[in-house]
């Protein structure tokens, strides 16, 4: 989730340029420098941010994220009807929307598409747990019944739960069919994936707002090239070569700035970094000790080591940021400057032993290692003895999956549209957060309907979090992307959209 | 002849247990670092149950003997697997980056023995003089650079500054093959540089040894000139050292150019190699590992037989 107010403002000054230059296509090509190769373009099976960024192209979910992160409609025709018991769906559909090979969306097209996002996708099962059933009314209406009220299913139907034709699914994806204004002609897998105008396509109406909104095909081409050396990103974006560069470091904003042929764009709040903890095995099992470590770590300083720059980072108890519809101070403990003192007092009652306290942490993403080493030095500060294992992202992955491997991983998020769909929450997601307190709070928030009665209930979340102690929450960071020199009305979202851009001429 | 030909049977025995060698520590190495494909294809969000699934789903809970007979077997009728990432057998991956892969290294030894016959040779001829001391200098700096440096300051010149050559990548789907070795100008020269400075010293260290030597001083004073007496009694005598470290930079070179690979956004075999590393793809890990491991003996197996060209006292 973003700075709300900061896009709604940038969106405003976008507008009156935006309106007009949307009217417009061209034959030019948009050539995006990405991170890396995407594993898969089968985003149902791996909603990774890479796969995200590109799919959102091809494909199109029932819902979407407008500028303040609430679901709107994008293949959907309007808000869901809900029953007065919260527990029926009816969601109807644009008419018209045609895949890329030419066939017509109807139910039954989204009825499939939302089984397999069910049976396959890690939020699509939690979701399965409570779908009573899910049918067609008709080709325009779909039906979802549900067994429980579940606050976040339309947060959950605006990401990664694409739509695509009935009769192209398959346990393996063996072809990319959507209804989005890009339709996929070539990938060459760690070369390029490109992208052609859908001709075909049947934008929904609105102004653009976030990922919602009138969605126009301007570029006729986008290619998508994996450049994972961020320095070659930034060199290419700065020779002309790239249109666009993602995930720039924050070391390179002044020299993209200063090169006159590319600016560097602030996107903020992108995501959040945390220290989850072990409340499973091992030493961090016990609450005092998880809050002796909330209570020993000075968030400022580890991200100030992580991104240098107060620029590009900063420091908010709230889990999620200012702007967002679920920013909130409810419940804020142990939370800022560090204090070792009240930390060794937590530690004496709960009759700490000097065992080593195992952090885990990656180099992959420098960020997590540099915070890691600060957290290291206060933690000793208060009276823990640490060992740091700094490992590759795959095998700290791996690691985490086992409870016996370590009390403290290190890792970052993004600011789902839905509080609850934050991994934390989930009792199986390494860490295994379970408590009573927590299952009441959530099943408080399930229960609620309006947006009003949901942000009272992740207010009793976050309470329930500080005190149950089941990660440090360190801050939020800011991305860096830069956009090359003619490149006209690119608007910065989480996952980088280029429908809308006019590339140079 | 029946001596050379058993010679010929004995060295390709000794390859093919190279091989078997390769093929076992690779599989095992492999499988005891730590990290899950799984979880790497399914990210963060995965939940162990999610992540159980897909490794039943890959056939990687199999116990490893069933996988690695598998693999062995796969190997014998020439398919190296599937992979678990890119959706296509390792081998048509490999085929896919063998293009530039193999003109980088052709390109990088080109300039890397362009480099350094000449340099090496002259400088061993004037040895002790100014030229020589900044050679021996030079080659030392040449050799201590990193190639990601270098790439990047290569990148920094002529790419962003002048503009002459793209910074990065192996073009777009309409760039004709020119265009493509185009954009190998800036890395082969990078890995060239850095090569030369090993050859370059070996060159001059070889001609050093044999420029004292009688047959040398014989060929002088029959009135031969300096030209024929370094480049033809001289240079043929000191070619064995330089043909190994030829053939070793070649070899090195096709195992990956890795970090400058990544640098330049190349999707060659290094560029695989890596990121099937980060990702646990162990079918491309494998294949690659024991397709270039099966190069690697080749050029050696070359070299040895050049030896035999070279100077004919050299048996097998």
């Amino acid at each position: 989730m973003k700075n709300a107010l900061a896009l709604m403002t940038l969106a405003a000054a976008l507008a009156s340029t935006s309106s007009l230059a949307i009217a417009q296509t061209t034959d030019g090509v948009l050539t995006v420098a990405t991170i890396g190769e995407p594993p898969t373009l089968d985003v149902i099976q791996t909603a990774t941010d890479i796969v995200l960024t590109i799919d959102q192209h091809i494909f199109e979910t029932l819902y979407t994220y407008d500028n303040e992160w609430r679901s709107v409609p994008l293949l959907a025709l309007a808000m869901p009807e809900i029953s007065e018991d919260g527990l029926t769906y009816r969601i109807p559909l644009r008419e018209g929307v045609t895949f890329h090979d030419g066939s017509d969306l109807d139910a039954k097209d989204v009825t499939a598409s939302l089984t397999r996002w069910m049976a396959v996708n890690s939020k699509g099962k939690q979701v399965a747990e409570v779908v009573e059933s899910l049918s067609e009314d008709g080709p325009n209406t779909v039906v979802v019944k549900l067994k429980s009220r579940y606050a976040p299913l339309l947060a959950t139907f605006s990401q990664a739960s694409v739509i695509m034709p009935s009769e192209k699914i398959a346990d393996t994806l063996t072809e990319f069919v959507g209804t989005g204004p890009y339709a996929l002609k070539e990938r060459k897998p760690d070369q390029y994936t490109q992208l052609v105008r859908f001709d075909g396509y049947k934008s929904p109406e609105g102004e653009p707002s976030n990922y919602a909104g009138k969605r126009v095909a301007i570029a006729k081409e986008i290619r998508f090239v994996p450049v994972p050396d961020a320095n070659t990103r930034v060199e290419g974006l700065i020779s002309g070569q790239f249109d666009f560069a993602d995930s720039l470091p924050v070391s390179a904003y002044e020299r993209v700035e200063a090169s006159g042929k590319a600016k560097a764009v602030i996107y903020e709040n992108t995501g959040w970094a945390s220290l989850n903890m072990n409340m499973k095995e091992g030493l961090l099992t016990r609450k005092e000790l998880r809050q002796a470590v909330q209570a020993a770590l000075n968030p400022n300083d580890m991200m100030l080591a992580a991104f240098s720059d107060e620029r590009f980072f900063s420091v908010d108890a709230s889990i999620f940021p200012k702007g967002s519809l679920w920013y909130t101070e409810a419940g804020v403990a142990r939370y800022g400057e560090g204090d070792p003192e009240e930390a060794g007092k937590l530690l004496a009652d709960a009759g700490y032993d000097g065992t080593p306290l195992r952090l885990m942490t990656s180099r992959q993403y420098e960020f997590h290692y540099k915070i890691g080493e600060v957290a290291k030095a206060y933690l000793e500060a208060a009276g823990f003895k640490v060992d740091l294992q700094v490992v590759d992202w795959a095998t700290l992955t791996t690691r985490r999956a086992d409870p016996k491997e370590w009390d403290i991983f290190i890792t970052h998020s993004n600011f789902p549209g839905d509080p609850t769909t934050i991994n934390t929450i989930t009792d199986s997601y390494p860490g295994w957060y379970v408590s009573d307190q927590k299952a009441a709070a959530v099943a408080a928030y399930m229960d609620a309907v309006s947006d009003a009665d949901k942000q009272k209930a992740w207010e009793g979340i976050q309470t329930v979090i500080y005190d149950d102690a089941p990660l440090f929450k360190v801050g939020n960071f800011n991305a860096v992307t830069g956009v090359g020199a003619g490149i006209a009305d690119y608007t910065p979202t989480y996952w980088p959209h280029f429908w809308n851009v006019t590339p140079k001429q | 002849m029946a001596r050379i030909v058993r010679a010929l049977l004995k060295r390709l025995g000794g390859m093919a247990i190279v091989l078997a060698l390769v093929v076992t520590v690779v599989f095992v190495i492999v499988r005891v670092t730590p990290g899950d494909p799984a979880a790497v294809m399914l990210g963060s969000d995965a939940t162990p149950e999610d992540i159980a699934e897909l490794r039943t789903k890959m056939g990687l809970d199999a116990p490893l003997i069933a996988q690695y007979g598998q693999f062995v077997l796969g190997i014998v009728q020439g398919d190296l697997g599937q992979s678990i990432f890119l959706d296509q057998p390792v081998t048509s991956a490999l085929a896919a980056r063998a293009e530039p892969t193999f003109f980088l290294t052709l390109f990088s030894i080109l300039i890397a023995v362009a480099i350094a016959l000449p340099v090496g040779i002259l400088s061993a001829v004037k040895r002790g003089t100014l030229f020589d001391q900044v050679v021996v200098t030079l080659t030392m700096v040449a050799a201590s650079v990193p190639s990601f440096w270098l790439g990047l300051m290569l990148i920094q010149v002529f790419a962003v500054g002048q503009g002459w050559f793209p910074a990065s990548g192996y073009g777009g789907p309409d760039t004709s093959f020119l265009e493509r070795l185009h954009h190998l100008v800036l890395p082969a020269v990078a890995l060239g540089i850095v090569n030369s400075a090993l050859i370059t010293r070996f060159t001059r260290a070889a001609m050093l040894d044999v420029l004292g030597d009688d047959y040398v001083r014989t060929a002088r004073a029959k009135g031969a000139s300096e030209r024929r007496v370094i480049l033809k009694h001289a240079l043929k005598n000191a070619l064995i050292p330089i043909i190994t470290v030829i053939g070793l930079s070649i070899a090195m070179l096709v195992a990956g150019a890795v970090v400058t690979e990544t640098v330049f956004g190349l999707p060659g075999v290094g560029n695989l190699v890596v990121s099937a590393v980060l990702r646990r793809d162990y079918p491309v890990i494998q294949g690659t590992l024991l397709v270039v491991a099966a190069i690697y003996v080749l050029i050696n197996f070359i070299v040895d037989m050049l030896y035999i060209l070279v100077d004919p006292r050299v048996r097998l």
